[in-house]
């Protein structure tokens, strides 16, 4: 019980004080669950991190999930999870409450309009951080363009590409170990 | 609701490399479920001022605005349904995996398709808030939104080079657009 109430409170913090989740939650859980209170060793919490990021879904909760479940079952794995999501459910639900009521004319929707050009910049960001770790070689640019294309002018739907990379990389990780075999 | 909890199933399931590696399949899946492009940008411009992973922010959002809070609600716990059943799974049978190269191959090709799905995302975008249309078929019609392309251009600026936190750089977009609208 105690143990369910401190994962719950732990990832609840975590979960209130980072944004864009993912791994930015990450030195707030190694100092709360290994430093303080000792509940496991240091590379076990980041083999679970490692693991959690290649899991598909929420990886924050993923990592809760792991966490919980490895300190105190299935219990404990509700509760660290429940808290991983509970900040964001409830402040993104008020965000969107409120941005309803922002009225879509007039000077409102000039500012909207502009905050969305700067969402637009966003994803630019984003995609060049993206595009920098993960398009290292040929193989990697060819099907970023691929998907690109294909996306840009309908031709496959995000799933259908996701898929289709899945099996590709499937296939190239399969090769790779039957040359080193 | 069906069809929101189809859609973010599959966002949960296909949704590998986290948050921004995903955000593609979110964009595809509430244009499906009626969003409009200007909505999907202002999901994203919350997710910067609101804290928690983005595949949760996003079910919230998109449920709440199809539907109220119960859609919100069961959007948020689809989402969350991937890691309930394979976290368990995997403790299970831990000892007996030895390596796990099947999810670390599918992450390989997933990351470099992301990574191109997002730029379409992020072109998407462009089109529609600087060029003022859908797609790149309407591109007879596009104009030019200069407020906007002025935007978009010093938000990016700020962005890479000063890493400011999405918070200032939302204030000093709707600054600017604010001032344009009284000019």
């Amino acid at each position: 019980m105690q143990k369910n109430w401190l994962l719950f409170k732990i990832y609840l913090i975590a979960g209130t004080f980072t944004f864009s989740g993912g791994m930015a939650m990450l030195p707030v859980i190694e100092r709360e669950v290994v430093t303080k209170h000792h509940l496991m060793s240091r590379d076990e919490l980041y083999e679970y991190s490692t693991l959690a990021q290649t899991f598909p879904g929420v990886i924050a909760l993923t990592n809760a999930c792991f966490v919980g479940r490895k300190i105190n079952g299935r219990s404990g794995m509700f509760w660290a999870g429940f808290g991983a999501v509970l900040p964001a459910f409830v402040l993104m639900l008020l965000a969107t409450m409120l941005y309803q009521l922002i009225p879509q004319h007039g000077v409102t929707l000039a500012i909207m309009s502009a905050i969305r050009a700067a969402s637009a910049a966003f994803l630019f960001s984003a995609a060049y951080s993206l595009a920098r770790y993960n398009l290292r070689d040929w193989a990697s640019i060819l099907l970023a363009l691929l998907c690109l294309v294909a996306t840009l002018f309908s031709l496959a739907s995000a799933p259908t590409l996701i898929i289709i990379a899945a099996a590709l990389g499937i296939i190239g990780g399969y090769r790779k170990r039957g040359q080193q075999a | 609701m069906i069809n929101l909890i189809l859609a973010f199933l599959k966002i949960g399931f296909l949704g590998f490399g986290g948050g921004y590696a995903m955000l593609s399949l979110i964009y595809a899946q509430s244009e499906q479920l009626g969003l409009t492009t200007a909505q999907f940008a202002d999901l994203n411009a919350l997710d910067g001022m609101i804290p928690g992973p983005i595949a949760i922010n996003s079910a919230t959002y998109i449920g709440q605005l199809t539907g109220g809070f119960w859609f919100a609600l069961a959007a948020t716990l689809t989402v969350c349904i991937p890691s309930l059943i394979f976290v368990p799974l995997y403790m299970h049978y831990e000892k007996r995996i030895k390596s796990n190269w099947v999810l670390s191959s599918i992450l390989k090709g997933i990351m470099p398709a992301a990574a191109g799905l997002i730029i379409a995302v992020a072109c998407t975008l462009l089109l529609s808030t600087v060029f003022g249309v859908d797609s790149v078929f309407a591109w007879r019609k596009m104009t030019i939104d200069w407020p906007n392309l002025l935007v978009l251009g010093l938000v990016l600026g700020l962005d890479l080079k000063f890493h400011l936190n999405p918070v200032w750089l939302i204030l000093i977009a709707g600054v600017i657009g604010a001032i344009f609208y009284y000019l």
